[in-house]
């Protein structure tokens, strides 16, 4: 039988469900491992981006010198190593010249991950390094070149040794954002720190041991390592990672699991569409193989084979093409790759088969199952109804598929049950709503001309099916506008977040009496800055009377701590007030505004008292406030704000943020020269690097809405098949009675127009709700209404289901009638 | 029948010899197509027995009726019923298949070549006129050897000459291979070609 099923699977191509069916699968295949595959590549990528601010796997730190035996084992678990150690020192340049510097020491295989960076001039154009400075050779920070008055090939002395200037240090992978250290950047070879003689037991410096390695043995490593750490050694692990990009790029995965979900969903719709139809023709030739013999089973062997063969080949192509997808993604992209990602494995693949197998259990196999039990009788009575070809348990089957699959692939209940609630409304609303007005609509066509008349008629009469097929495309609509609103959304903010003047340098330790010389300088060269915010340091000391515990080996958490502040009258752009009240400009009152996050650290509350140290003063606040910030916007941040009256006695430096080109740097030179105590922050590799990920996950997000868009189309082509065959057969019906082509046209233009409005009327109220839903819930993003998506549901519905509509009956008009009739 | 309380069929009691053949007749609606569904095994009765070469078909359920079709049973119809999927060959070897029949091939070349085919094999139904559509259900139903052969309007679809022509084949094969045959028509002329006739009124059956 396997020829006959083949032959016969060959042949039935051309009566277009088949296409249908298979292309429904190839989608659904190539979308969900596209995106599987997508989605783990650029996490691969972006977990070796994160190692890289560490520079390295793991690291160890710690102000004491470490076991040289962990070196020795992590070389027996094969793993390399680095070491570095920082502390401050003053730089001279002969007898009087001096700057206070943060000195970093690195051993030749510094940095593991990453690059280290340097020019051949201060502020010049940026180079990778193989290693880092030779022995007797530093780097130094560009604007040390200024404060020290030296160029390349000077000496320098740190300690009780001298060093050649090399070059100018540029950036460090692990720089990290604790620019509020110590002084500009001084970079020497490990093995130069006994010469210097600076290191004394009590320093105040930090030694750290680098890893890397396969990450098996690096986990294995680092549990070897972790029982033995003593007080004041921590390990590093890449988890304390960026939050600024990060936050985007759950956002963005958020959304392509969501895109994959409704690929699926709406490929199922299609497959489950294309399989009724074929089950629908083919009850005719299973009577005709069963009044020559066959019995159900055989029928079922010669369907089933059919399928499976079908489902391979699908998911064979679909395979190819989510490969392709992501293939071509990062081939276009790959220049911008801030690193080359690695391969995706075959579980991605492995994720689209079993899609693939599902959609064929659960869509495509229940109306082919029933074809065993058709009856023989159609042979000679072919009106015999098609028993239970709509049958209850079906449309469950489908459903609970269709929600498993969905909770499956984006392990995300919130994000299935947002779509599930959208698909619901359209399902129950628009089945009512479609069957009333559709209804209705035979009165009012009742005094219309013929075309109108015989539109609506033909909408009426076939009120149930047509009611059930506005749904889908409801559906199919609905799930295109939720996926496009989505991506707008996500794709504006972000760009509202960085545009392209987005501040990328800062300027920390301004004294009060620079502050307007330097907003005049920077007017002069017409750099706009943020407002200058006033940086006091203090110390964290009690919460609600009682003092917090001292430890300075954790990081995070409950302790007492140094932190900066700052003052302000009004609330900082940006921020926003979660809880309380912000105080009246010129309040004399002790208070306090502290950051969401820190406060929940610290476990304080609005209206609990906390202490402070200033200086050498205790000060006892109230928290009048709890505030969100954006710490994204490269803007300066404060966890802690003050009323400026409270701290107006202290002593502060001031701080601000900027934006300059790249053509610009030149600017830098001149201003530190001109303010040497200043210190200079350039985020704009950071900010580029920020800028770039962004644009590719957006682009990631195009491609992957227009392969969805095909999925959605598909959905259409299949909806419309469904009902062509009745509908073709009656035009020809009005044809061999001698209905001119426009009337027919006219008439299923309007039958197929009426059902799109509807449609695409139902599909915008539902994707309404379901994006409040996922915006509130799942991408924890802002709602905001969206007035253009309903000209463009409706009218898209109208123009898009009536041009496929006629199209697909176009055959009617120039096909002899008697042919099509003898056909059907 | 089924459903709702309509009686087609009245009180038929039809015996039909081996090797005899039979023409039904009636006009339309008098029940002619559910009486040879009920002969052929496609339908099953409320009540009442069938039995072909002493196999009760009532006893038998879908699958059992199918298996007996296949090996007894060979059918024409009026609209052809060939699968467009398939070729004039293939469609000759469908029941040959079904069966199991390892020289498949051969044995639906022999019938094709007998009802004049051989040059059009390899031709779909589509690219076949009616007449040489029905030619290939010819082939298709003797192909299979069977005991008993149906006949539902063979000449219905197809113009004068053309009918002619497939009667003519018909009774030539069916006298050469030996098979009993019912055929259903209103059309009196063919019905007069074979050894008995009934006709269908109002669901009775009355001998002519």
């Amino acid at each position: 039988m396997s020829i006959t099923a083949t032959k016969m699977l060959a042949r039935d191509w051309r009566g277009g469900e088949l296409g249908v069916l298979v292309m429904a699968l190839v989608l659904a295949v190539g979308v969900v491992s596209g995106i599987s595959a997508f989605t783990s590549r650029l996490q691969n990528a972006l977990e070796q981006e994160s190692h890289r601010f560490l520079a390295a796997d793991v690291v160890v730190s710690s102000s004491r010198e470490l076991p040289a035996q962990w070196i020795e084992k992590s070389d027996v678990d094969g793993l390399q190593h680095a070491l570095t150690l920082q502390f401050p020192s003053m730089v001279y340049v002969g007898e009087d010249t001096m700057s206070l510097a943060s000195v970093k020491a690195v051993s030749e295989a510094y940095p593991l991950r990453g690059a280290l960076t340097y020019s051949t001039e201060p502020f010049g154009a940026v180079v990778s390094a193989d290693a880092g400075p030779r022995q007797g050779e530093v780097w130094l920070d560009s604007r040390l070149f200024a404060l020290l008055d030296v160029t390349i090939g000077d000496t320098v002395t740190v300690g009780e040794a001298t060093f050649v200037v090399a070059a100018a240090a540029r950036t460090e992978p692990d720089q990290g954002s604790s620019f509020y250290g110590y002084g500009p950047r001084v970079l020497m070879h490990y093995a130069d720190i006994p010469a210097t003689g600076v290191v004394q037991p009590g320093s105040r410096v930090e030694y750290r041991h680098l890893y890397a390695g396969a990450s098996a043995s690096i986990a294995d490593f680092t549990q070897w390592l972790e029982p033995q750490l003593q007080d004041g050694q921590r390990v590093i692990t890449v988890e304390e990672g960026q939050p600024g990009i990060s936050n985007a790029l759950d956002r963005a995965e958020s959304f392509l699991l969501l895109a994959g979900s409704l690929a699926v969903v709406l490929a199922g719709v299609a497959v489950a569409l294309a399989a009724r139809r074929f089950s629908e023709r083919h009850h005719n030739y299973v009577a005709i193989i069963k009044s020559l013999g066959a019995t159900s089973g055989t029928i079922n062997r010669l369907y089933g084979s059919s399928l499976l063969l079908l489902g391979l080949m699908a998911t064979v192509i679909g395979c190819l093409l989510g490969w392709g997808i992501q293939a071509l993604f990062f081939y276009l992209f790959a220049d911008q790759m801030p690193v080359q990602p690695g391969p995706s494995g075959v579980r991605p693949y492995a994720i689209g088969a079993v899609t693939s197998l599902t959609c064929l259990l659960c869509f495509a196999w229940p109306p082919l199952r029933r074809l065993g039990q058709s009856s023989p009788l159609r042979v000679l009575r072919r009106d015999l109804p098609l028993e239970g070809r709509r049958a209850i348990q079906d449309y469950a089957l489908g459903l609970l598929a269709i929600t498993l699959l969905m909770w499956w692939y984006s392990a995300d209940w919130k994000l299935t049950l947002a779509v599930l609630a959208g698909l619901a409304l359209t399902a129950g609303l628009g089945f009512c709503l479609a069957l009333t007005l559709l209804r209705g609509g035979r009165l009012v066509g009742m005094s219309a001309g013929s075309i109108w008349r015989l539109a609506l008629a033909g909408l009426q009469r076939r009120g149930t099916a047509n009611a059930l097929q506005v749904v889908i495309f409801a559906m199919a609509i609905m799930m295109l506008l939720m996926l496009l609103l989505v991506r707008t959304s996500l794709i504006d903010e972000w760009q509202a977040q960085l545009p392209d003047d987005a501040p990328n340098h800062f300027m920390i330790n301004i004294g009060p009496e620079d502050v307007q010389p330097i907003e005049q300088a920077l007017r002069l060269e017409n750099i706009t800055s943020e407002p200058f915010f006033p940086m006091i340091r203090g110390r964290i000391m009690s919460v609600q009377g009682a003092d917090l515990p001292i430890t300075d080996d954790v990081e995070e958490g409950r302790r007492q701590r140094e932190i900066n502040f700052t003052w302000s009258d009004t609330l900082p752009a940006d921020n926003k007030l979660l809880a309380g009240q912000w105080w009246e400009p010129g309040t004399e009152e002790a208070l306090v505004s502290l950051e969401e996050e820190f406060a929940e650290r610290m476990g304080i509350e609005v209206g609990d008292t906390v202490g402070f140290l200033v200086g050498s003063q205790v000060l006892e606040t109230r928290v009048a406030s709890i505030r969100q910030l954006d710490w994204q916007s490269m803007r300066p941040n404060f966890f802690l704000v003050f009323p400026p009256r409270l701290l107006a006695a202290y002593p502060a430096t001031f701080m601000t943020s900027f934006h300059l080109d790249a053509t610009e740097k030149s600017f830098l030179n001149r201003f530190v020269r001109n303010f040497p105590t200043v210190t200079v922050i350039e985020m704009d590799v950071v900010v580029e690097q920020i800028r770039t990920i962004i644009n590719q996950v957006s682009a990631a997000i195009n491609l992957v809405l227009i392969v969805i868009l095909a999925a959605g189309g598909l959905v259409l082509v299949a909806g419309v098949q469904a009902s062509v065959d009745a509908r073709v057969h009656e035009s020809a019906i009005l044809r061999a009675l001698g209905a001119q082509r426009r009337l027919i046209l006219g008439g299923l233009l309007i039958e197929f127009a009426t059902m799109g409005m509807f449609a695409g009327l139902l599909a915008t109220v539902a994707a309404e709700l379901s994006v409040f839903i996922l915006q509130t819930t799942v991408m924890e993003m802002d709602y905001t209404p969206t007035p253009w998506i309903w000209p463009l549901g409706i009218v898209a519905g109208t123009v898009i289901i009536g041009a496929l509509g006629v199209f697909s009956c176009r055959r009617v008009v120039s096909a002899p009638p008697v042919e099509v009739l003898r056909e059907l | 029948m089924a459903g709702s309380e309509l009686e087609i069929l009245k009180g038929i009691t039809l015996e039909i010899k081996s090797g005899e053949s039979v023409a039904i007749i009636g006009a339309s609606g008098s029940g002619k197509s559910t009486l040879l569904g009920l002969l052929a095994g496609l339908d099953e009765a409320t009540a009442g027995s069938v039995t072909i070469n002493d196999t009760d078909l009532g006893a038998l359920d879908e699958d059992g009726r199918a298996l007996f079709r296949g090996q007894h049973v060979g059918f024409v119809f009026q609209s052809f019923q060939l699968l467009p999927a398939l070729t004039a060959l293939e469609n000759v070897m469908l029941p040959l298949e079904l069966q199991g029949q390892s020289k498949a091939q051969e044995q639906a070349e022999h019938y094709l070549q007998r009802v004049g085919l051989s040059a059009r094999t390899g031709h779909y139904p589509l690219q076949l006129s009616g007449g040489e559509q029905q030619r290939v259900a010819l082939a298709r139903a003797f192909a299979s050897k069977p005991s008993i052969l149906f006949a539902d309007e063979p000449t219905g679809n197809l113009d004068k000459t053309t009918g002619d022509h497939i009667i003519d084949l018909l009774f030539e094969l069916n006298r050469e291979e030996g098979t009993t045959l019912v055929l259903v028509t209103h059309d009196h002329s063919l019905a007069d070609r074979c050894q008995r006739r009934l006709r269908l009124d109002g669901g009775a059956l009355v001998q002519e």
